[in-house]
């Protein structure tokens, strides 16, 4: 049980995603060559880099979450390019958003606002719907689950978060693409699940085991 | 495809850096990949800054200049910049007055410019935007977002460039630019195609005798597909007439009428197709008052041209012809 996440807990989960992408890089990559220029694994890896060099700096512990944030939001932005970062920095500028100023700790329902900050940047720089075969089909179900959780620890939170970002990653097998040049592939994409949505549920799955652990 | 270049890496750095020497009176890099003005606007007034991947020239860096751009910030072959790089030119520009940001409808362009935006916003840096989506190949009741931002973005920037320079302010230049924005309509068409300079893809297949209406500025096919190539005239006046009737023109209105040659097809072939589509217009009863042919956004050695209709207020039109401009470009003497 665990009722605040600290800026401790949050540097781990960030570690993990690391961590975790990176060990299946080679994945997201193959997966992403189906119908895209087969470069996501490395692309993603890039920008969690971009994202650890900024939690993993001298004076991260001693910002508040919004401070932390938004600063991991523009080392991603600022260090590298394309879609993949982008995603990536909306999500982290929103969820600083999403949290007051000046704390460094949050309860389960400051997690969730949150997460629905994040999405809610995400949802600035793309306007991919769930069921368009993207990142999307992992991160809209993880932050739906995370907010009807009913309870107050954060441990819980992130599970409900996970395991619905894992069920998004897997439907996306079955979807047709249906956003950005992936569209012309058409039926070509049936049959394997979409890179963005395979490396988002694992970075969800990895902010779950970071603070199990 | 034989190109006059040396290493394909080196492209966009060599031909800005050849484009600043041949225009250094007007021109310089502001930093790496960002074209801004020699003799800088006062800080008092609205900076425009526009961008787009390069391949396409004389656009964007062409338009930087008195009454025009204050600055392109410019991506690799048909490619966007990143946003740090767009970021990084708001952060040159930043003033009390704001910057316009002018964002051609492409999804790369549009998610840079949208995150610079975010960025610029948390570094307390006053800026908005205006996305143009002039293409009217996706069908005349597509929605604004379908439609891509094609060379009517020119007139544009003469239009924003001069009102900045008479002191409009930020929410001033947003109203009469979505207003032209809603009354500016484009239509390419193509006949050969291109190829990438970089990798010498030939982007969509254009057989001998075949054209294609509504091809995008990357070559990228249209929703037309491939029709068997018709006169001069007849190509005009099909083209201006779809652009008429999304404009919903009427005896008495005021237009202006350009047609861009997109690489190879000649200023011959072009005047041709202009004196179609002046008459065609003419006829209808309406009076062409601002008129151009020749080259402003081009898409490599792919033939073919764009066709520019704008309905014009008074005040766009004012604008559009008696403030000086003085980029490479666009050159006007004004009233």
């Amino acid at each position: 049980m665990s009722q605040k996440l600290t800026i401790a807990d949050f540097q781990k989960m960030i570690r993990r995603a690391l961590a975790d992408v990176t060990a299946r890089a080679g994945e997201f990559s193959e997966l992403d060559a189906v119908i895209g220029d087969g470069d996501h694994g490395e692309a993603i890896v890039t920008a969690l880099n971009a994202i650890a060099k900024v939690s993993e700096a001298a004076d991260a512990a001693g910002k508040d979450f919004k401070t932390l944030l938004g600063d991991m939001g523009f080392g991603v932005m600022m260090e590298t390019s394309g879609s993949t970062s982008t995603l990536l920095g909306g999500l982290l500028l929103g969820m600083s958003d999403g949290v007051p100023a000046g704390v460094s700790s949050l309860d389960s329902a400051q997690v969730k606002a949150m997460f629905g900050g994040g999405l809610a940047g995400v949802q600035k720089n793309t306007k991919a719907m769930p069921g368009d075969k993207t990142m999307m089909d992992a991160l809209y179900p993880a932050v739906q689950a995370m907010q009807e959780c009913a309870s107050d620890d954060i441990v819980a939170v992130l599970d409900a978060g996970a395991a619905a970002a894992q069920q998004g990653a897997e439907a996306t097998v079955q979807m047709k693409a249906n956003f950005g040049r992936a569209r012309n592939y058409g039926e070509k994409s049936v049959g394997h699940a979409d890179s963005g949505a395979s490396s988002w549920a694992c970075m969800f799955g990895a902010f779950a085991k970071a603070i199990q652990a | 495809m034989n190109k006059f270049i040396n290493s394909t890496e080196n492209i966009t750095a060599e031909l800005l850096e050849g484009y600043t020497m041949a225009f250094a009176d007007t021109v310089k890099l502001g930093a790496e990949n960002i074209v801004v003005r020699t003799q800088p606007k006062g800080e008092d007034k609205v900076a425009i800054v526009a961008f787009g991947g390069s391949g396409h020239e004389p656009a964007v860096s062409g338009f930087v200049g008195e009454g025009m751009l204050d600055a392109s910030v410019v991506g690799d072959i048909f490619a966007a910049p990143g946003a740090q790089r767009l970021f990084q030119a708001l952060q040159m520009f930043k003033r009390e007055a704001g910057i316009l940001l002018l964002v051609l409808n492409h999804s790369g362009d549009v998610m840079s410019g949208n995150m610079a935006m975010q960025l610029a916003e948390r570094a307390g840096i006053k800026v908005k935007s205006i996305m143009t989506h002039d293409d009217i190949s996706a069908g005349l009741d597509a929605a604004d977002e379908d439609r891509r931002g094609l060379a009517g973005a020119i007139p544009m920037y003469k239009i924003l460039g001069a009102a900045a320079e008479q002191g409009k302010s930020l929410d001033e230049l947003i109203e009469i630019g979505e207003r032209f924005n809603k009354q500016v309509a484009t239509l390419a068409v193509a006949m050969r195609a291109c190829t990438h300079p970089q990798n010498g893809a030939t982007i969509t297949e254009l057989p001998e005798g075949m054209m294609q209406i509504g091809m995008g500025q990357h070559g990228e096919a249209g929703q037309g597909g491939n029709e068997p190539l018709v006169s001069a005239d007849a190509t005009a006046e099909f083209m201006v007439g779809q652009l008429m009737k999304k404009l919903d023109l009427k005896g008495g209105d005021n237009v202006l009428l350009y047609i861009n040659g997109v690489g190879s097809t000649t200023l011959m072939e072009q005047f041709i197709i202009y004196r179609a589509a002046a008459k065609k217009l003419a006829a209808a009863g309406v009076t062409v008052a601002d008129g151009f042919a020749g080259e402003l956004l081009t898409v490599q050695e792919q033939a073919g041209f764009q066709m520019i209709l704008g309905k014009l207020d008074a005040d766009h039109l004012d604008l559009l012809k008696n403030y000086k401009a003085d980029a490479p470009y666009w050159k006007r003497f004004g009233k």
